[in-house]
């Protein structure tokens, strides 16, 4: 946490921000997703609350508050209640672990009468040797929150809905995990910065103890041009994990009304709502990470930058702030082309059938991502 | 108390006070979600002993997906009222729980009695040193591949087995 | 007089301990559970003890082998759980209960 009573103060606050940062964001992904789908089915959406409809999310939250607190009869009322809880920490815990822009410095400076040592900050909940595992070990927790709404809410679509959703989670997890194997293996660490510190720069390729640099220097070292294949993967993995269309069979409307948690509404509803969003985030942030340079900026380089706001006129500790600020802009601009495809693709595409979502994790996806991850291995293993 | 031992005794406590609940909550889809409790706690444990790594694998294949399964299989059942939950008998009970808490007195007496020994006393200096995952990972392709492959033949042997299990007659989808 | 120093010093015998009270505990589950899967997550609760003291011996010998044996007994543990839970599936279906008397009617 830290070594004295402001560095601990700061960090603690950095996780609250950090947890903020990702519940306020889906009140405005909501609110995107719906102008979103209106706009891709050339319809009006919601444009009556405020301007562009943008107070809708504010008439929402009053509603989603205000609703009657309801049990069914049958519910184990233990589980019913706490699974909304559980929904929204395996996505906190993995979110705040992702890097969002570069560490910055604050001198040591003088206050209450002592001086208070040079820090370093980093833009992110915690840092975390071993991230991608930590991160994969910590969603994966999330399974049980489906299983403990649809079995405490004690309905036949609910129980059904949260088994099928499991399942899914289960089956894709591997995928998941087994694409971004090339990735570790091609940065040779499980640290998220340290991924993001080996693609800074132009792209270039190391082999047989050459450098071949590409001719247009803004192009970057980024992850997808070594592994287009694992991040093709990761990305449909992460979609089935999000439980989002086409793979949220888990909620299949036609089928079981609304899956796991067709006996909640209200608040309970939006906290699952929140980690619904929230698994969406951390799929955005980590395909970031993995395969677009995390919060690098391309053509540039963070030290490159530093001289360029230093020959502007700003202190050292100033111009570290604002190149922290300017990385963390990039990271969201990446971050949010994730978020709107994934909104895009939600109202693009139609549902899978069960045994074709079983069929594509387990007979494609999967033997994909073991080729892929042997070639990856043996490709190192020579060129090196 | 140091934040160390702090951290050491309310873990030590989430983990048994998990672990009592496995054993003793008649519902066994609680006693199962207490289990995951357990193994995350235990990955925790990990995590104070700086094995990061194993900690994560702990998370991901226990909590992550063994104990998925057995809620799975238990919400699938749906065994609300279990009527004989606990052994009957309540001498044999009374005995086979005095057995278990002798083996654990014979046992903790035997790890007190032994810490006198230099392996209790003598400080933690390498294992910091150590950069354990990708030394792990040597060792186990070198040193043990071949406990390694078996377990890949082991595995192999079992998923044929369940398919087969699970598909011969009398099993989910057999007419008896 | 009290010593603190137990409470305020961790060593490897805390662990140990840990372990060998998370270890009894599940083989009371095993000895007076009579749901199968009860009896097998007792199992997996014992695997877990023993896990501790692994990685605590690893740690304190400096040793990464200790880490090796907790892959080695989580892979086996997976396992172990998979033919359990076909096992008890299977005779669920037949039985509509996972007690394990009903185990005795295997023999065939």
């Amino acid at each position: 946490m830290g070594n004295d009573v402001f560095e601990i103060t700061v960090n603690a606050v950095k996780l609250i921000v950090v947890f903020l940062l990702m519940v306020q964001a889906v009140p405005i992904l909501v609110w995107l997703e719906r102008r979103g789908s209106a706009f891709i089915q050339n319809r009006f959406g919601p444009n009556r609350v405020g301007p562009l409809g943008l107070l809708q999310l504010l008439a929402d939250a009053v509603k989603f508050i205000t609703k009657e607190d309801f049990a069914p009869d049958k519910a184990i009322r233990k589980l019913f209640y706490a699974a909304p809880v559980f929904a929204l920490i395996p996505a906190t815990l993995a979110y705040a672990a992702i890097p969002m822009s570069l560490p910055f410095m604050v001198p040591a400076f003088e206050m209450l009468g002592s001086t208070w040592g040079p820090y370093t900050f980093r833009v992110q909940g915690y840092e975390i040797g071993v991230g991608i595992v930590f991160i994969l070990g910590v969603s994966s927790l999330a399974a049980y929150t489906i299983l403990m709404a649809g079995w405490g809410s004690g309905s036949k679509f609910s129980l059904l809905g949260a088994l099928r959703a499991a399942a899914q989670v289960i089956s894709y997890e591997l995928a998941l995990g087994l694409s971004i194997v090339g990735v570790i293996l091609l940065y040779g660490t499980f640290n998220l910065t340290e991924m993001i510190q080996a693609q800074q720069g132009p792209l270039q390729f190391t082999a047989f103890g050459h450098t071949i640099t590409s001719a247009v220097s803004w192009i970057p070292n980024w992850g997808i041009f070594y592994q287009p294949i694992g991040f093709l993967l990761f990305f449909a993995a992460a979609f089935a994990e999000s439980n989002r269309l086409p793979f949220d069979l888990a909620e299949g409307e036609a089928e079981l009304v609304a899956g796991f948690h067709t006996e909640y509404g209200g608040f309970k509803m939006l906290m699952f709502f929140i980690g619904e969003y929230g698994h969406m985030m951390i799929a955005s942030g980590l395909a970031t990470t993995f395969f677009f340079g995390g919060y690098g900026i391309p053509g540039i380089t963070p030290d490159e930058l530093q001289q360029i706001i230093l020959g502007w006129g700003f202190s050292e500790a100033g111009a570290g702030g604002l190149n922290s600020l300017i990385h963390f802009l990039s990271y969201n601009v990446k971050f949010a082309i994730f978020l709107w495809i994934f909104i895009q693709v939600r109202w693009t595409l139609p549902r899978f059938r069960y045994d074709q979502l079983m069929d594509l994790g387990w007979k494609t996806m999967l033997p994909w991502a073991l080729a892929n991850t042997i070639a990856t291995a043996v490709i190192i293993y020579a060129v090196s | 108390m140091t934040a160390d031992a702090f951290l050491f005794w309310f873990l030590a406590l989430s983990t048994v006070a998990g672990g009592v609940m496995v054993v003793s909550l008649t519902n066994p889809i609680y006693a199962a979600l207490s289990l995951a409790f357990t193994m995350v706690s235990v990955a925790a444990v990990f995590v104070t002993l700086e094995a990061f790594f194993v900690a994560g694998v702990q998370l991901i294949v226990y909590a992550g997906a063994v104990m998925v399964l057995f809620v799975m299989v238990l919400m699938l059942f749906d065994l609300k009222h279990e009527v004989e939950s606990f052994a009957r008998g309540k001498v044999t009970g009374a005995i086979k729980l005095l057995a278990a808490g002798l083996l654990a007195g014979l046992l903790i007496g035997a790890i007190l009695y032994s810490s006198s020994g230099e392996l209790g006393s003598s400080a933690p200096q390498a294992a910091a040193q150590i950069d354990s995952t990708k030394t792990l990972g040597y060792r186990l392709f070198t040193q043990h591949i071949f406990a390694f492959e078996a377990l890949g033949v082991l595995l192999l042997v079992i998923a044929v087995g369940v398919v087969a299990l699970s598909r011969s007659k009398g099993g989910t989808h057999g007419k008896h | 007089m009290v010593n603190t120093n137990v409470f305020l010093e961790i060593g490897l015998n805390h662990y140990l301990v840990l372990s060998t009270v998370l270890f009894c505990l599940g083989m009371i589950g095993v000895l007076l559970r009579k749901n199968a899967i009860v009896m097998l997550m007792s199992i997996e609760l014992m695997l877990n003890a023993v896990n501790i003291s692994f990685i605590a011996f690893g740690k304190y010998n400096s040793n990464i082998d200790g880490q090796i044996m907790v892959f080695f007994v989580m892979t086996i543990a997976a396992a172990e759980a998979a033919v359990g839970l076909a096992l008890a599936v299977s005779i669920f279906k037949r039985f509509k209960e996972v007690n394990i008397r009903f185990f005795e009617h295997l023999k065939g």
